[in-house]
């Protein structure tokens, strides 16, 4: 391990949550890279300024994403780290793994690598920091060897993700786990071989509480929902009441669409299944009395994506119910996924997310071109809303305007 | 991206195309040859398995010769 000091660093060991300095130094025992990789960033946090470079090309035959090129900006300072390069691999859906699946992931990673690794990065993947070019190849052929394939980096469908789903979750109103790892496999070119403006990700959220941040980061969310009304055991009400829960403050009062009522006297909970907006907030607090419904599938939201070109957006509802079943291969979704990207292919700028390219030239349109047809779950309020996507040629022909003068 | 095998004569275009650039964009690249992109795609994609192209990040995804473009490093 290195010898020379990093006060800097050292104050991040202080206090009572893990810290990656710590596991740093831990690695520099046995790895020169994980050493030198401190001093880099000591000297980053003393001068205040990145010491890195990334970008250029270091993949495996074939790929095109799945390694990100890593170079310190002064290799002579730091030989071990000069090139640092980030392996991506595809992590098994709702990260289920065996200890002998983690050794052998860290073996291999030991033989050729810093030995750091960060489990997950924030799209899913295992991700294995720092290995030099000339290894790169190698390291490729022994997990795939294993079984394992790399994830997507670049201007590609970035490496899908989905929650726990059935595997730990009774809310999980579709297999999460099945639905992320076939959709994989269909979509491996997409995957590995970046041909798009830019990014893509699609993310499996078996229910609307929505535990892989799908709504406000994937482009395309897919989130599990019922069709018909919540299923409620009013014996199990009862109890609750019975036990001095406050049903009408803590359920009723929070529902965001008032569509819950509590009788007090009978002590009886109904919903108007017609309001509902499905978003889970009774069933999280009163799971021995309120269930989804038995019509179980998913709605499908776009444009999620955090800050690049425009700033931060959070998902629109474009499908508000879709069957995800296996037997089915997941067809419906797959051809919906295909006419999308198609067209944000066809019409976004480099660098431009779906959702920004939607905010450019318009929901309609993006609708239209897509073969979307427009229902009013798309918007918060339909019957408040002016929500109208009438071309203008039609107005034209129905000789009278929006606000119902004559053309 | 399209299924099944390239055509021959868009790969043999991409080929020509990317010898007279440092690197492109493949949407770029099928603009030049008057290809469908969709094409371009798929034969890029048995252009990197052969080892003739290779994909290039620099803040989004080129596509170039292998070996034309050099790594940050080997730029000094």
């Amino acid at each position: 391990m290195t010898d020379k000091k990093t006060p800097l660093l050292d104050e991040l060991e202080k206090g009572k949550w893990p810290s990656f300095v710590t596991e740093m130094k831990r690695a520099a025992v046995k790895s020169e890279a994980a050493g030198e990789l401190l001093q880099v960033l000591e000297r980053s946090y003393r001068e205040r300024r990145g010491h890195w470079k990334h970008g250029g090309i270091v993949g495996v035959r074939g790929y095109g994403g799945g390694v990100i090129g890593r170079y310190v900006d002064e290799p002579e300072t730091y030989p071990n780290v000069a090139e640092f390069h980030t392996v991506r691999i595809n992590q098994p859906s709702g990260f289920f793994y065996n200890t002998k699946t983690l050794r052998t992931i860290c073996d291999i990673w030991a033989k050729y690598g810093s030995g750091l690794t960060n489990m997950h990065g924030s799209t899913g993947d295992v991700i294995l920091l720092g290995c030099k070019t000339e290894d790169i190849q190698t390291i490729f052929d022994e997990y795939s060897e294993a079984g394992f394939d790399l994830g997507g980096s670049g201007s590609c469908l970035r490496t899908t993700n989905c929650c726990v789903g059935p595997g730990r979750c009774e809310y999980a109103c579709y297999d999460t786990l099945e639905a992320c790892y076939n959709i994989t496999n269909e979509f491996m070119d997409e995957l590995h071989r970046p041909m798009w403006p830019y990014k893509s990700k699609i993310k499996f959220s078996g229910c609307a509480n929505d535990c892989t941040g799908a709504i406000a980061r994937a482009d395309i969310s897919v989130i599990g929902t019922w069709r018909d009304s919540l299923i409620i055991d009013q014996a199990a009400v009862k109890e609750y009441a019975a036990n001095q829960f406050d049903i009408q403050g803590q359920v009723c009062d929070k529902c965001p669409t008032s569509c819950l009522k509590f009788n007090s006297e009978a002590q009886e909970l109904t919903v108007n299944a017609d309001d509902c907006t499905r978003c889970m907030h009774c069933i999280n607090v009163m799971p021995k009395a309120i269930q989804a419904g038995k019509e179980k599938g998913a709605s499908i939201l776009v444009g999620g994506k955090s800050t690049i070109v425009q700033s931060a957006f959070m998902s629109s509802v474009i499908v508000p119910f879709m069957k995800m079943d296996a037997e089915n291969d997941y067809e419906e979704f797959k051809d919906l996924v295909r006419r999308i990207w198609e067209w944000w292919d066809e019409n976004g700028k480099s660098r431009e997310r779906l959702g920004e390219l939607i905010y450019r030239v318009g929901m309609g349109r993006f609708l239209r071109e897509a073969d979307i047809p427009p229902v009013p779950q798309m918007v918060f309020r339909p019957r408040a809303n002016p929500y109208v996507f009438w071309p203008q040629d039609e107005l034209d022909r129905s000789g009278t305007a929006l606000d119902g003068s004559k053309l | 991206m399209a299924k099944g095998p390239a055509d021959p004569a868009i790969k043999a275009q991409i080929l020509e195309y990317l010898a007279k650039v440092q690197k492109a964009k493949s949407r770029d690249v099928a603009v030049a040859i008057g290809a469908k992109k969709t094409d371009v795609d798929n034969a890029v994609k048995e252009l990197t398995a052969e080892d003739l192209v290779e994909y290039l990040y620099i803040t989004t995804t080129y596509i170039c010769l292998k070996g034309k473009v050099q790594t940050p490093n080997d730029e000094k």
